[in-house]
């Protein structure tokens, strides 16, 4: 059975495995290249203004062809789940459904459970294989990048570390399940692909808040900590947001509220002698104005530090709801494939 | 007589629709079965059931004494449409059989395919109907199984690769003594092969027997208008036409019927097997008005 799968998969196995290696060899190979930048900027081992030092540093290296390849990274292993649920996954059983060969190949002395058993085990051997060796490239020569910009917005987190292995497993068995129901390729291959982008962005949007615990801060809403300011000048109200920081930097900001001494949302209504474009002390007027306020800010945010174990845990999420896949695949072909 | 497959009130259902119900019939081992009935009879379900691609939804199957189950290196079973993988060559289908099966018979599969022409490197998707048919029959028989199921094996087939095809069936049974089970709705095909026929409609068994004992005791006798009921004890009329002056029945009967008043024929088996098709027809027409009524 080993034999037949290496044969069938043997093709996407080589172009999947070249793929890797080659952007693999991108990364490590402009590694250096990019840790010189950091260090002729002075972002590595800076000491003072290191916020400044590594805005240039972020800058430079985008202007650059780091940019380019930060971005390409990325979006591979954003695309790469639904890429191997669509090419991999869906048409694993579908394929031999569609074609009758299921008739040919059960009929042999193999039963259906060791037959799918080597398929899924293969296959998603060869899936966690090369997410794991993508994920690891790119986040290794992210690191400095991510050290100066943070890595915890949904964006970068879920390109980066444990949980493109957890989402490609997912895409590979999503793919086969669908597969499996629809007994067609095509179709099987277009639900695949709503299902894994749909599935991502429930985890990134819905699930990951949860799935550790935010910190929440209370303080004095002070001039240095405001982010942003924005006001309508047409507006007879005068509502005004502010955007406060996150007391940790880097951080994913999931709620920033900005509250009276009452404990009730602020929204103005601002003095349009301090704030607003007519103001003549500029935006440093009225974020003092606004310090001056007596405001309360309440942000609940994830700090850097939660990285690692949030990567673990949302890895553990999917792996769990592949291995429940997995046990449905192998009920079904036993009990309603034919 | 020792039974290859054993049925009991099988029934299979797909939802609503019943692809074979309460079908009960006997396999014997030892011969090439032909199982003819119309399209719709149940046939390929009641394969698919044997070999264990079909769980069934209700009664009893017992296949070479045991339970059905799939992947038995005890069966042998080639699929409607004679499934083959586009993308492996013919060198791939042999190797996988061999990794596949225990039992497999390199040595035959090889000398098949080397006597009929075939190029190992071939791609099976580039194979001629024919050529495909006679792939999925060696990887079926290199196994080496106790029985071997065949389902519509050439109904896809022009008739020179249906000959050759049957041919090399025939070789192989003649030299394995494998139990065949084949079914067709082409009697023409089964008649050159089989030597045991059962003709299933509507999930029943119309008929069923050795097919030189089924030609031997079926009759056509034609004459003037016969009553079907004074033709004697142990006599069965099959069918029967009238016209004002004339009666043509047929006939089964174990005893020879020598009556000068009635010309008496010997019957082929496609007409045998139609005569047990239109029966089974007439009947199932009638059924359906009573119930209307």
């Amino acid at each position: 059975m080993i034999w037949l799968t290496w044969r069938q998969f043997r093709t996407q196995a080589l172009i999947g495995a070249a793929v890797a290696v080659a952007v693999a060899a991108v990364f490590l190979a402009t590694r250096g290249s990019l840790l010189a930048l950091a260090r002729d900027t002075g972002y590595t081992g800076c000491t003072a203004n290191c916020d400044q030092i590594a805005d240039q540093f972020v800058r430079q290296a985008q202007q650059q062809i780091y940019g380019r390849l930060l971005f390409n990274g990325t979006a591979l292993l954003f695309l790469l789940p639904a890429l191997i649920g669509l090419f991999w996954g869906a048409p694993l059983v579908a394929r031999e459904l569609e074609t009758g060969t299921h008739r040919l190949v059960w009929n042999q002395t193999v039963s259906r459970g060791r037959w799918l058993a080597v398929k899924l085990g293969g296959i998603g051997l060869a899936t966690v294989a090369i997410a794991g060796l993508l994920s690891w490239a790119i986040t290794a020569w992210a690191s400095p990048l991510d050290k100066a910009n943070g890595w915890m917005s949904p964006d970068t987190f879920t390109a980066r570390g444990l949980v493109p292995i957890g989402y490609a497993a997912f895409g590979f068995l999503a793919g086969v399940t669908v597969g499996m129901l629809m007994r067609r390729t095509v179709p099987a291959m277009a639900v695949t692909l709503v299902v894994v982008a749909a599935a991502m962005a429930l985890s990134m949007g819905v699930l990951r808040p949860h799935l550790v615990a935010s910190t929440t801060y209370t303080g004095a809403v002070t001039a240095d900590n405001i982010g942003g300011i924005s006001l309508s000048m047409s507006d007879p109200n005068r509502r005004i947001q502010v955007e406060v920081h996150a007391p940790v930097g880097k951080s994913w900001v999931l709620s920033s509220d900005v509250l009276t001494s009452a404990g009730t949302p602020w929204h103005g209504p601002y003095d349009p002698s301090k704030c607003g474009p007519q103001a003549p002390s500029g935006p440093q007027g009225c974020e003092q104005w606004i310090a001056s306020q007596n405001l309360q800010q309440k942000v609940i945010y994830l700090g850097p530090q939660k990285f690692w174990p949030l990567q673990w845990r949302e890895l553990g999420v999917f792996l769990v709801v592949s291995a429940l896949l997995a046990g449905f695949c192998f009920w079904w072909i036993r009990r309603r494939v034919a | 007589m020792t039974s290859a497959v054993v049925t009991e009130g099988l029934t299979k259902r797909y939802g609503r629709r019943t692809a074979l119900s309460d079908c009960t019939l006997d396999i014997p081992a030892g011969h090439v079965v032909g199982l003819v009935g119309p399209n719709g009879a149940g046939k390929s379900t009641l394969l698919q059931m044997i070999c264990g691609l079909l769980q069934p939804t209700a009664g009893r199957l017992t296949v070479l004494g045991g339970d059905p189950i799939s992947g038995s290196p005890r069966l042998g079973f080639m699929a409607q449409d004679t499934p083959v993988y586009a993308g492996l060559t013919i060198e791939d289908h042999l190797r996988f059989g061999a990794h596949l099966n225990p039992s497999w018979d390199d040595e035959m599969a090889r000398r098949r395919i080397d006597d009929l022409g075939l190029d190992l490197r071939q791609k099976a998707g580039k194979l001629s109907g024919g050529q495909r048919a006679q792939l999925a029959l060696t990887v079926a028989v290199a196994k080496r199984p106790d029985l071997l199921l065949l389902d519509e094996p050439v109904a896809a087939l022009d008739p020179l690769a249906r000959r050759e095809f049957l041919q090399g069936l025939m070789e192989y049974v003649a030299e394995s003594g494998t139990s065949v089970v084949m079914s067709s709705h082409l009697v023409a095909d089964l008649e050159r092969v089989c030597d045991y026929l059962i003709v299933l409609v509507n999930s029943r068994v119309r008929v069923t027997g050795e097919v030189e004992e089924l030609l031997a005791s079926h009759h056509r006798i034609t004459g003037a208008r016969i009553d079907p009921e004074k033709l004697g004890p142990g006599r069965q009329v099959i069918q029967a036409r009238h016209t004002d002056v004339q009666s043509t029945l047929l006939v089964r009967s174990s005893a020879p019927i020598e009556d000068p008043a009635f010309t008496v024929d010997g019957i082929d088996l496609e007409d045998l097997v139609l005569a047990y098709m239109t029966e089974a027809a007439e009947s199932g027409r009638d059924r359906v008005l009573e119930k209307q009524r």
